[in-house]
């Protein structure tokens, strides 16, 4: 039985080791134990299955049946012809291709500015200290509590004419570049690290002279891959997955910027359902695949980001 | 909480500029502009994004504009959307989704958790599972559910029908009652998506319990909903309290689910009318009667309430660290 | 469209350099980015135009396409930056796009918007660039068309179509039920009959469809309204009044299809395109629209058979429709225009959208050969020679048969203009019809006497 354990996930930060959990060991180990164990495994294979991989079946699959037999009734668990012209029509109609270059600029662009400026900040909120300095982060946490989404309304004017500036950002990449800076679970994640990179390490860096700039270009970044990881993929997931903001910022000022959440929502009203399905089967394909690629870093990163926010 | 301690990386080490700092003024004006040039790009996107809006959101719920012309207006805003009977159904709406939110989509992913926790085998695989939904783009995920969802020819009604089972409108249900029909229809497509969230953080917890707990409490002869009762909910009080309070505020929220569900709209005699949903219908799309001041008003009332639940969180995550 | 790429490139390149300077790139890429619109030096001017047919209505994206090439051909020191967008305004990020001034140059508004766009100052005054040497036809534009881009004697835009609606049917399944598609119901009491008839063709067939989402279903409501005589608003624009038998009796046929006959679907929460798509589909009897659904979505979007459709006048309770609501649309002009953008917009929607014989929409003989649909009874833009000359040239092309269109033609309905505050007027009648199309227990008087308290509420509001 122990040699089930193999399959436990890498956590790779060195998790306290598994000493024993809710049921020891010895009482799965018993004859009872273990057949009740088989069983249990079993159906919690079998039901998560259903449950998560079930609608993803339909979502790949419904997108190859026809128009017609896309509202039948009753609905066919397997297309009884496969249409796989339907994702062509789907990804000229609706865009697709358009929808995730977009979706792609904006994110990464993003991700671009929220690692120079966030790191940035963090940098110096941690290690250099100036003036006020407590104040400002203290200023910034407090943004944890309002939402933006609250803020919806006031933003959508700010960004339509920036204070001081009277530049209009709307329809441009920068509306959804530059709000994703002002997000202070990633500074506060960045700015946590770095506060426990040893004294040592620093002050030798410090004694040869070095800026703060190659301070932190030579020293602090290479040993923050981890955390500028779980700070990265929150920071391009969130883009991804948003969907009031780029309506607005972006739809609503030409929809051949709109992003792919935005695009495929706003087709689904004039396009047919299967159209719409195999649409969205193919907007959910780029982070499904990068999922799995990184799932090992994605979800231990998740879980320490998280447990320690 | 000393013994969460060793969960933290070391962090009390002097700061790297402060043993030269006493060398002079000049060095420590120069070490407040370079770090001041750190911060800046930061600082002005706050400025601009975060901090401002949020003043002028205030400011603006005080606030009247006609044709162009701003003047205050006092309480009047307030006093308008505290007579709008569809304030009231939004708040209820939004109410009914927290509380199911938690009951499904809080509970479920507790006891997802403790079970997986519990296995030997495919650990790796269900965890993938339970996240995969969390990565699809959410508009993917609810058009889909509004294909399942279809009172006529939805997979739902399909199986209700197999199953000799009545078939149900599901979020086009008009059933007025609590538990409505239409928001569970709303909280179970929202769950699906975002629970492999929570229970990756719970199953993280789960991991933390030291095993001798557990041995402790079979000693006393416990069984094993005594022990989920002593020991597991004890020990992972602080993260269920700490993701209580951000599922709270997360859910208070809501908006694309219902919207996308819903068509844009508001549901069925209003049933699915969320808070953040109403901000967008007042501020956009009731069109030239669009008004920005009363959203604000909303929006001022929505920040007050996140704030305090926001700040409980942040409370309760002080006392970890 | 080479400079603003090149634009976009010299950002990216700026962008490498260090962390303060990349927040001021940024911002200055994307002041350059918003103002593409701008005049260059040297007479040539730029206007940006919406409302152009994307990619999934692919002939009159290519027409589209041609046209401007076409047009800047002619025009070498204009350049048309289309926008494609389909539906033309979402009424929710319109407003959103108003209230931050960011239109194109010439936008697109429905007649309803006028109001709109000028309490949030974004509008031109175009008065001093249109006579009849910038716009020939000027003169031969309806009044009432006309009058719906003009407050007092300034001119804001052009109106580029005209509409009443009508009921379209589906002919093939009028026969397959035993019906006479050359006779559409118009009686309230005729379409209940007809809709079960047709529902009773069963594989997923309904009889009868309508709107209750997108502000699409107190849109129809209001149109159905007009057919029978009564109005949304009264005639000051003060207050609702539409909490009447007549509309009561509307809602009461809507739920009876529903709910007793089942003759309509129970996917409600429908908008704008989801009939059309059951239309084409063959699995829908009728709905309520104006003609242009058939030859702008049904047929070349959706893929529907031409000759499977034809039209009957709005039902109402004596089998004349005492109206119908007209709505069109219109181009306006953004209030940061400079004179030239105004001169080459007015020209450019001049030979796009109000020449017979050119454009996507009149150019009858291309569309011809792009096998798409010529010869509907809309729009109703023009009267005098300039309607003669349309008439002729449409007649010259016509593929569709007329007299699948001659009860809606003969009925002849009284135009009766849009509600004050309308598109607001129209999202509060949705949830009405929503409620009536998925309760079964809808109470239809308590939600009409709401939904007029609702509207009182935003008229008064507007007001101020």
């Amino acid at each position: 039985m122990s040699a089930g354990r193999g399959s436990r996930p890498g956590g790779g930060r060195g998790a306290p080791a598994r000493s024993r959990t809710l049921i020891s060991d010895a009482q799965l180990n018993r004859a009872r134990g273990r057949l009740v164990y088989r069983v249990v495994l079993t159906l919690v294979i079998v039901v998560f299955t259903l449950v998560f991989i079930g609608p993803l079946y339909f979502l790949f699959t419904d997108g190859l049946k026809s128009t017609q037999e896309a509202v039948q009734v009753p609905p066919t668990l397997v297309p009884h012809h496969v249409h796989p012209g339907t994702y062509l029509d789907a990804w000229r109609r609706v865009g697709v291709g358009r929808l995730l270059v977009n979706t792609l600029y904006y994110a990464f662009g993003a991700l671009l500015f929220q690692l120079v400026f966030d790191v940035a900040a963090a940098y110096a909120l941690s290690r250099l200290r100036p003036v006020l300095g407590n104040v400002i982060f203290a200023m910034m946490l407090a943004t944890l509590m309002i939402p933006s989404t609250v803020l919806v309304v006031p933003q959508y004017i700010t960004v339509s004419s920036l204070p001081v500036l009277h530049l209009n950002l709307i329809g441009t990449p920068e509306a959804i570049w530059l709000p994703s800076v002002a997000n202070a679970f990633s500074i506060f994640l960045l700015k946590r690290f770095f506060d426990s990179i040893p004294g040592e390490l620093l002050a030798a860096a410090a004694i040869d002279g070095a800026s703060p700039l190659r301070t932190l270009r030579s020293v602090v970044l290479p040993v923050s891959r981890p955390i500028i990881g779980v700070v990265a993929i929150f920071g391009l997931v969130a883009v991804w997955k948003d969907f009031l903001w780029p309506l607005l910022v972006e739809y609503g000022y030409n929809p051949s910027r709109e992003t792919l959440n935005v695009g495929i929502y706003e087709a689904a009203a004039t396009t047919p359902q299967n159209l719409v399905i195999a649409a969205s089967a193919m907007a959910a394909v780029p982070t499904l695949v990068f999922f799995l690629i990184f799932q090992r870093n994605i979800l231990s990163g998740l879980t320490a980001g998280s447990l320690k926010g | 909480m000393a013994d969460v301690a060793t969960l933290r990386p070391a962090g009390r080490d002097p700061v790297l500029a402060r043993p030269r700092a006493g060398s002079g003024v000049a060095r420590k004006v120069r070490r407040n502009a370079s770090a001041h040039g750190f911060l800046i790009g930061a600082v002005l996107c706050f400025a601009f994004f975060s901090w401002y809006p949020m003043v002028r959101e205030i400011i603006m719920s005080f606030q009247r504009t006609s044709l162009g012309v701003t003047s205050w207006a006092g309480w009047a805003n307030y006093r308008r959307i505290f007579h709008d009977p569809t304030f009231w159904q939004a708040w209820r709406n939004t109410l009914e989704f927290t509380i199911l939110a938690l009951i499904i989509g809080y509970a479920v992913p507790f006891f997802v958790a403790i079970l997986l926790n519990e296995l030997r085998h495919a650990r790796g695989y269900l965890r993938v599972l339970v996240y995969l939904p969390v990565m699809l783009p959410p508009a993917s995920a609810l058009l889909l559910f509004a294909y399942f969802y279809d009172p006529a020819y939805g997979l739902f009604n399909s199986v209700l029908h197999t199953l000799h089972l009545p078939v149900s409108q599901w979020v086009q249900s008009p059933g007025t009652r609590w538990p409505t029909t239409a928001m569970i229809s709303v909280v179970i497509a929202a769950t699906w998506m975002n629970m492999g969230g929570a229970t990756l953080i719970y199953l993280a917890a789960l991991q933390n319990i030291p095993g001798e707990l557990y041995e402790a409490a079979e000693l006393d002869g416990a069984g094993l909903v005594r022990k989920v009762r002593h020991v597991t909910i004890p020990q992972t009080r602080l993260i269920l309290s700490m993701l209580l309070m951000l599922q709270i505020v997360a859910t208070m929220q809501m908006f694309v689910e219902a919207f996308i569900l819903t068509n844009g709209g508001a549901g069925v005699n209003g049933n699915t009318l969320s808070v953040v949903n109403l901000i967008y219908q007042y501020a956009f799309a009731l069109s030239g009667a669009s008004n920005y001041n009363s959203a604000s008003a909303l929006g001022v009332v929505l920040m007050l309430v996140l704030a305090v639940f926001s700040g409980a969180y942040l409370w309760l995550s002080r006392e970890r660290g | 469209m080479s400079r603003q790429l090149h634009r976009r490139a010299g950002c990216r390149a700026i962008a490498g350099s260090a962390a303060a300077a990349l927040l001021a790139a940024a911002v200055a890429c994307s002041s350059s980015g918003n103002s593409a619109a701008a005049p260059n030096s040297g007479g040539h001017v730029t206007i940006s135009v919406d409302c152009a047919p994307p990619a999934s209505s692919p002939q009159q994206h290519k027409e589209w396409n041609e046209d401007v090439a076409l047009f800047e051909k002619a025009n070498p020191n204009i350049t048309v930056d289309s926008i494609y967008t389909s539906p033309c305004e979402v009424p929710a990020t319109f407003t959103a796009m108003l209230r931050a001034g960011t239109e194109p140059s010439v936008f697109y508004t429905y007649f309803t918007d006028r109001n709109q766009v000028l309490d949030a100052g974004q509008a031109a005054d175009i008065t001093p660039y249109v006579n009849t040497r910038t716009v020939p036809m000027l003169h031969d534009i309806v009044p009432s068309a006309m009058a719906a881009v003009t407050a007092g004697s300034t001119i804001y835009g052009l109106p580029t179509s005209n509409y009443t609606q009508g009921l379209i049917i589906n002919r093939k399944l009028f026969l397959q039920a035993g019906l006479n598609p050359d006779s559409p119901p118009t009686t309230w009491a005729r379409v209940e009959a007809d809709a079960k008839a047709i529902t009773r063709l069963g594989h997923g067939i309904y009889g009868y469809g309508d709107y209750s989402a997108g502000n699409n279903g107190g849109w129809h409501f209001s149109s159905e309204l007009d057919a029978m005589g009564g109005h949304m608003i009264n005639s000051a624009g003060t207050s609702a009044s539409f909490d009447t038998p007549q509309a009561a009796q509307i809602l009461q046929a809507l739920h009876t299809m529903r709910f007793v006959d089942h003759s309509m679907s129970p996917t409600q929460q429908l908008q704008w395109g989801a009939l059309q798509k059951q239309m084409a589909a063959g699995k829908l009897g009728m709905y309520i629209a104006a003609p242009d659904d058939i030859y702008n979505v049904i047929v070349p979007q959706d893929g529907g058979n031409i000759g499977d459709y034809g039209m009957g006048p709005l039902p109402s309770a004596t089998g004349t429709p005492a109206g119908s609501l007209s709505g069109g649309n219109d181009y306006m002009f953004a209030k940061r225009d400079t004179p030239a953008q105004i001169e080459a917009g007015i020209k450019w929607v001049v030979f796009e959208s109000l020449t017979p014989g050119q454009g996507v929409y009149f150019n009858f003989a291309r569309q011809k050969a792009d096998g798409f649909p010529v010869g509907f009874p809309e729009p109703q833009l023009f009267d005098g020679a300039t309607q003669a000359t349309y008439t002729r040239l449409m007649d010259a092309s016509a593929t569709v048969n007329p007299s699948y269109y001659s009860a809606f033609s003969n009925a002849r309905e009284t135009p009766m203009g849009e509600p004050a505050d309308a598109q607001a007027v129209y999202k509060t009648l949705d949830p009405v019809m929503l409620s009536v199309l998925t309760d079964p227990n809808a109470n239809i008087s308590q939600l009409l006497s709401a939904a007029s308290s609702q509207v009182n509420q935003i008229l008064a509001n507007s007001g101020g």
